[in-house]
């Protein structure tokens, strides 16, 4: 890792029209938005795995697709390596598509059951026309399923994913990534459906090339424990927002905004001798449609105060790459 | 006292392709207040055990063997009729798994406890509802959402919705499967503290199944490990934590992240759980085993007791004792 940058997001909005009946469309009332993403902007530096943090509707999958431009951003900017990627056409992009890579969550969705291992492995070789022969191609192939850990790989080339456990099944998904050599990847909770004893090995080969090829990551978890493991720096996100940002360790251990405090407070550790984790703050996370003005965690926070209600609060660095948005967090 | 004794059960599935061996000599005993958390990856077997003490097989499920006793009476041999009118719902009660769809879409979620009560007790409707009101106060929901549709209540209130019909008719026993595994970490938080403060208020017995091991540390008592269809291991929760006997135990404490430890490298067990359909011979877990000694493939390990309450099956065990 050096300091370079590899990704930089502006004031990335990513609001879904919410779909109306016909009657309110002709009275023209105004269009709802949910607003998965609104307004966020963080870097990641090359070589560095970024956590992307927050429970189930605080919009991380959203910025994480919208990062990679799978979604169309409403607006703001993305930067790849210096280049306003949110310009290019789809020719351009497509180009960039090789460098810039997605694992999905739920390999028992991600993979085409009617195609074997080779065909999906050996389809993005094709698509990017990455080799000039058959012989050429089952050779990345083979050593693609090597590098996941899946040997031989002779053993695994004509079977298809109902043949495959779910470890399995994920390690062909990190493969196919991997065989394009992407430079970034964004990693959607790459093994929350995967049992706990072998998720440490998904990770694992997933990981390695990082080192190898200087791949950078950002990593989508509600896990925080995992976070803590895996990330270099990380955000917590709610309702659409980034409310906390800074190097993972001293997310965990010095938080700052009442939101990141309650998620730490509540995440249980695997110790009996451990203090047991408490929810400090009732109520669940809103919807993303109208959210409340001003600060949108204020109906649950214990420190909301009149300013809350009105004003959004910023993300402002408070010292030492440590960002937070909260009016009362110093 | 105890309250539950599982003896040598066998649980199998018959398929096809033979009879998959989803339970095999498990040998349990859980004593009145206990919390027991029931522990191991999916496959292991750890619902089957469940379903099985609740009679709630699906067709091609089937106790092969053994027994299990409640309250020292083998509910294995009791006819249907006496196992639904007085045991299932009035002694012991089941929180399924993934309460998201476990609630009836199309009734109202306080007209479900109260049928749950009015089927088992003589009682007439206004009064079971009444009922359905005070268990809603009872898991922290707000009395009035009995009226509410399934789909008006949020995640965690299905959840504790699911706690409290579990609670309608005062069981002693409770089995909670996996009750926190589609929560968010805070909603997550709140589940485990309403659970915790019922063990307390109530005195209840539970067996909380779950692959979550951090689950397990905040709200039992005691905790057994399973494999494969076997128990491999079975003590009160510090010693599971700080002195586990059994080589699986170890690995799965190890390949479970922390958020108060330090950054480390996680480690994960090699290979994959067995098919069930033919384990392995000897002890299940050997082919994946860091300590596999020769004997390990050809005898299956006794389940010892090592001390009192801390029982493991391991080779490795009886070699240095």
């Amino acid at each position: 890792m050096n300091g370079e940058i590899e990704l930089k997001v502006e004031n990335l909005k990513k609001w879904f029209p919410v779909r109306r009946g016909i009657v309110s469309t002709l009275l023209s009332r105004k269009t709802d938005y949910v607003r998965a993403v609104d307004d966020i902007s963080f870097e990641v530096r090359k070589g560095e795995i970024f956590g992307l943090a927050g429970e189930s509707g605080c919009g991380k999958t959203t910025a994480g697709k919208t990062v990679l431009r799978l979604l169309e951003p409403t607006s703001g900017k993305i930067y790849f390596e210096g280049r306003d990627i949110t310009a290019l056409n789809k020719l351009e992009m497509k180009e960039l598509r090789r460098r810039m890579q997605i694992v999905y969550q739920d390999p028992y969705q991600s993979l085409n059951p009617r195609m074997t291992v080779f065909d999906i492995i050996a389809e993005p070789i094709q698509v990017h026309k990455m080799s000039d022969s058959l012989a050429e191609t089952e050779d990345i192939v083979h050593k693609a399923l090597e590098e996941v850990e899946l040997i031989p790989g002779e053993d695994f080339v004509y079977r298809f994913p109902h043949e495959l456990s779910g470890g399995q099944r994920q390690r062909v998904a990190v493969a196919r990534t991997l065989v394009l050599q992407p430079s970034f990847i964004v990693a959607d909770e790459p093994i929350s459906m995967l049992d706990v004893s072998i998720r440490a090995g998904i990770l694992k080969v997933m990981l390695k090339t990082r080192l190898a090829q200087d791949v950078t990551y950002i990593f989508i978890t509600h896990d925080l424990a995992y976070a803590r493991h895996i990330c270099h720096r990380g955000a917590i996100m709610y309702s659409g927002k980034i409310v906390e940002m800074t190097s993972m360790d001293h997310l965990v251990k010095h938080p700052l905004h009442p939101y990141t405090i309650a998620l730490m407070k509540a995440v249980p550790v695997p110790d009996p001798e451990y203090e047991k984790a408490r929810a400090v703050i009732g109520g669940e996370v809103p919807t993303p449609i109208n959210p409340p003005p001003g600060c949108r965690f204020h109906p649950r926070c214990s420190k909301a105060s009149d300013i809350c209600r009105k004003e959004e609060p910023e993300l402002t660095e408070v010292g030492n790459e440590h960002f937070v948005a909260c009016h009362h967090a110093l | 006292m105890t309250i539950l004794e599982v003896q040598d059960l066998k649980t199998y599935y018959s398929t096809l392709m033979g009879d998959v061996k989803a339970v095999d000599d498990v040998r349990l005993r859980m004593d009145k207040g206990e919390a027991l958390g029931l522990v191991g990856e999916s496959g292991c077997g750890k619902t089957t055990l469940a379903l099985a003490i609740m009679r709630l097989l699906p067709w091609n499920g089937r106790i092969a063997g053994g027994k299990i006793m409640l309250n020292d009476i083998d509910i294995v041999g009791l006819d249907d009729k006496t196992f639904d009118k007085e045991y299932r719902w009035k002694k012991m009660s089941y929180v399924f798994q993934g309460a998201m769809n476990a609630l009836n879409p199309v009734f109202k979620v306080g007209a479900q406890i109260a049928e749950a009560i009015t089927i088992h007790e003589d009682v007439e409707n206004p009064e079971a509802m009444e009922r359905a009101r005070e268990l809603f106060r009872l898991v922290g929901i707000d009395p009035e959402r009995t009226t509410s549709f399934p789909h008006e209540l949020s995640g965690g209130m299905k959840q504790r919705a699911m706690i409290a019909m579990a609670l309608a008719c005062n069981p002693d026993f409770i089995i909670a499967d996996e009750p926190t595994t589609a929560l968010d970490v805070i909603v997550q938080a709140q589940t485990l503290e309403v659970m915790r403060e019922l063990q307390k208020k109530l005195g209840l017995t539970t067996m909380i199944i779950t692959h979550d091991l951090s689950v397990v540390a905040q709200t039992c008592s005691t905790c057994a490990i399973m494999y494969a269809g076997n128990l491999v291991e079975y003590a009160d929760i510090n010693t599971i934590f700080s002195e586990p006997a059994h080589p699986y135990t170890k690995a799965l404490i190890g390949a479970f992240p922390s958020i108060k430890e330090d950054r480390r490298e996680l480690v994960s067990i090699a290979g994959v759980p067995p098919n069930l359909l033919h384990p392995p011979t000897g002890c299940r877990f050997n082919p994946r085993c860091p300590n596999r000694m020769d004997i390990c493939s050809k005898e299956k390990p006794d389940y010892l007791e090592l001390e009192d309450g801390h029982n493991a099956a391991c080779h490795l065990l009886t070699k240095e004792g």
